[in-house]
């Protein structure tokens, strides 16, 4: 290969090549302008050869462009401009007139120092890239890796809130299967309590008959002979009769009275799950919030004090079992909003075709932003593993199931108060004589 | 003495940084026609771990923002350059930009920064030991990054690297940059031997 | 009769590419400092007629010594010789009583340009 052929061959290149370039002297005049140049600027090299770039393409940024061709000539080194930072040097046309969506041909630049023998730098070579297809390529890159990372961020709560409604299903079934098995127990436990129940009774009577045997020995007792007599006295002694007779009454009348503890307890337990009659029932309010309060008395006995303002309202056509539940919900609520200890207040009351009932307590209150947000399902200020989040708007749906209404109004450190409200009628029972009876006002 | 490198390489290497630097400082001064002193760099080679806790030592608790750039031929390697908020739009002035940085122009600057400092010095080594280095596009690594977090020495692949520091003053005003060569552990050597070559012709 | 020369320079390396650029066949004898205060010792021996000085070093820096020897009476000729190309570097070790200012990495034509031109070598 000889140096004739090798600079044909350069030139060629410069000349066919895909690449902007360009060169200009210290004086910033063009010595050399390739095709693809010429294409792009509608300048051929001939009529540029020697004029000064900047008057030649007013466009060009020149104070800066200026300093970084001077560097080069300076210091001898290369230097870049990427279209990330700067689009373009030159205004040109892209290659993308009708898809593209840019304005002008996106451009990465390198900046080359061509050197004398001496290393001193003669001309300053530019060459220029289209970026334009990568460009687009990259910014819909970026664009697609955006909305998958939104997405990928959506799908990640999604994953959360599934986790959060499996455990709060997990919960819930517990609680009914609990709620079930405390019925069941419940159920079983009913008849032995009868049978005992009524051998206590029996019992007692028998015990009361021996006692009226016992009193007629005692006062013939002196008629017997004196040996017998002695004998008599030593096992009375022996076995502390005196005492005996006092307290079998007393035992008597214990275990009636835990019975009948336990008889109640069995009755809340079935009353409150109504498992034997679930649906649609004429119910009596208060005796719904009795029974509650039975059911979590231990929850709440060392928190609060119950004060009961009951207004006497009418009887409500409802599913017991579900107000039960928003009953149970808004009073341990209640329970936990006390740093120490307070006080829950149980009010109820008529209000045309409906009846309400609060539960107020006077603890720390609810942050107004949260109170616009606290019957959201899975929205919860218990720390996590504690509250589900479910329990208020679970209440909330039950009670918007009866056309009625769920509402709070708090104040932060005064305290909270939750209202519900009950339609009286709802016509689900069909004819319901026994509400048309329970509601009928005597003239 | 350097890391891989004996008395009389590092002590060359030394000389030679100073002279590049000395004549990019030179070179400097003619193009942004203000006086322009570029202090004589001090350099240091440094264990790859401890280069998070040399930068922060080099700005203190401030936010910095960080480039980088590739060169490659006798010997390879990235230069990295450090600097503050203040001194980029420092420097931005100097390199004939105008008013207020736009977030593109922030980012070229910290580009012509590493490019400029990065060719002065590794370029003014490079040519005092006849050795051919060209140099890839520069890259930004972030902006108001945290000292600590420009570099993670887990991710490089090298056990040692050369730092600089740079001082430019400029009229009143003193403007620093900070450099920081990065070698391949294998290219110590190929720069060792380069070294030896400028040495031999010392003794001829 | 042979020149007396010393080279100023903490850098070894800069001390030999200084070496380096000197006229080969010129009859001189070399000695060599590291810092400022070698230099000002082996010049207050009486002997130097030529100094190459370099700026920044360690103990006494060159316009330490630039002092030291304008307030002994300058009994040589100083060529600073500095990486640190500072236009008011070289105005100022002019105005201290240098001859000249050569730019490192010395070049050895412009050396013995500098040198010709004050008659130190003919």
């Amino acid at each position: 290969m000889n140096d004739e052929y090798n600079t044909i061959l350069a030139d060629f290149i410069v000349e066919r090549l895909e690449l902007g370039v360009f060169a200009v002297d210290a004086q910033f005049n063009i010595v050399l302008w390739n095709r693809f140049m010429h294409t792009h600027s509608g300048k051929s090299a001939q009529s540029l050869k020697g004029s000064n770039l900047f008057t030649t393409f007013p466009e060009l940024p020149e104070s800066w462009l200026k300093r970084k061709i001077e560097s080069v000539f300076a210091l001898g080194n290369y230097a870049f401009t990427s279209w990330e930072q700067r689009a373009y040097l030159f205004r040109f046309k892209h290659n993308r007139p009708i898809t593209g969506g840019v304005e002008a041909m996106l451009q990465n630049c390198t900046f080359l120092p061509l050197k004398d023998e001496k290393g001193k730098v003669e001309f300053v070579v530019i060459t220029l890239q289209d970026c334009t297809d990568n460009a687009l390529i990259q910014q819909r890159l970026a664009e697609a890796i955006t909305i998958s990372d939104e997405e990928r961020r959506k799908q990640q709560e999604l994953i959360v809130k599934l986790e959060d409604a499996k455990n709060q299903l997990f919960q819930s079934e517990k609680l009914a299967s609990i709620g079930q098995l405390a019925a069941g127990v419940a159920h079983e436990i009913n008849n032995p309590i009868g049978f005992v129940n009524s051998n206590l009774g029996t019992l007692e009577r028998n015990v009361t008959d021996l006692m009226k045997l016992m009193a007629v020995f005692e006062s013939k007792e002196a008629e017997l002979p004196e040996a017998a007599q002695q004998e008599l006295s030593k096992i009375k002694k022996d076995i502390d009769f005196e005492y005996v007779k006092e307290d079998l009454a007393a035992l008597i009348n214990e275990s009636k009275e835990g019975l009948g503890h336990v008889r109640r307890i069995v009755a809340d337990l079935k009353d409150f799950s109504r498992v034997d009659q679930s649906g649609w029932q004429i119910a009596d309010l208060e005796k719904c919030i009795d029974t509650t309060l039975n059911v979590v008395s231990n929850e709440i006995r060392y928190k609060a004090t119950v004060v009961k303002e009951y207004g006497h309202p009418p009887l409500v056509e409802c599913v017991p079992g579900q107000i039960n539940q928003v009953l149970m919900n808004l009073v341990v609520n209640a329970s936990q909003a006390f740093p120490e200890r307070g006080q829950i207040t149980l009010r109820t009351g008529e209000e045309g075709m409906y009846v309400w009932i609060e539960v107020q307590d006077d603890g720390v209150g609810i942050p107004s932003e949260n109170l616009q947000r606290i019957f959201e399902p899975f929205f919860t200020t218990k720390p996590v593993g504690t509250g589900t989040g479910l329990g208020l708007s679970v209440c909330y749906n039950i009670v918007r199931k009866h056309e009625g209404e769920l509402t709070v109004r708090s104040e932060v450190g005064k305290g909270s108060c939750f209202r519900i409200l009950l339609p009286i009628f709802h016509g689900k029972m069909g004819e319901s004589e026994e509400l048309e009876a329970a509601h009928s006002v005597p003239q | 003495m350097i890391n891989g490198l004996n008395e009389d390489q590092s002590a060359a290497l030394q000389e030679l940084a100073n002279i590049g630097m000395g004549q990019a400082g030179n070179s400097l001064a003619l193009i942004w026609k203000e006086f322009v002193h570029l202090s004589i760099p001090r350099i240091a080679m440094v264990d790859a771990s401890r280069l998070p806790d040399l930068i922060l030592s080099f700005v203190g608790d401030t936010a910095v923002s960080a480039s980088r750039q590739a060169f490659h031929g006798g010997f390879r390697g990235e230069v990295l350059v450090v600097v503050t908020a203040r001194d980029r739009n420092g420097l931005a002035q100097l390199m004939g930009y105008e008013g207020q940085l736009d977030a593109a122009e922030r980012e070229e600057v910290l580009l012509d920064i590493v490019n400029i400092l990065g060719g002065a010095c590794v370029g003014g080594i490079a040519q005092q030991v006849s050795a051919e280095i060209g140099f890839s596009a520069p890259s930004l690594i972030g902006e108001d990054l945290d000292p600590l977090d420009v570099i993670n020495p887990e991710q490089l692949a090298i056990d040692t690297a050369l730092s600089l520091e740079v001082c430019f003053q400029v009229e009143n005003r003193s403007l620093t940059a900070h450099l920081v060569i990065l070698l391949p552990n294998n290219e110590v050597g190929a720069l060792a031997d380069l070294l030896d070559q400028f040495l031999c012709t010392l003794e001829a | 009769m042979s020149v007396s020369v010393l080279i100023v320079d903490d850098s070894p390396i800069a001390r030999k590419m200084l070496r380096r650029a000197l006229p080969p066949d010129w009859d001189i004898t070399i000695q060599e400092a590291s810092d400022g205060a070698q230099a000002i010792d082996i010049y207050r021996k009486g002997s130097v007629e030529l100094m190459f000085l370099d700026l920044t070093m360690p103990n006494i820096d060159g316009y330490g010594v630039l002092e030291v020897l304008q307030a002994e009476g300058l009994n040589c000729i100083v060529i600073v010789v500095s990486a640190d190309v500072q236009p008011q570097a070289r105005e100022r070790v002019l105005a201290m009583g240098a001859i000249a200012f050569i730019p490192k990495p010395v070049n050895p034509e412009g050396l013995q340009e500098v040198l010709r031109q004050y008659g130190i070598l003919v």
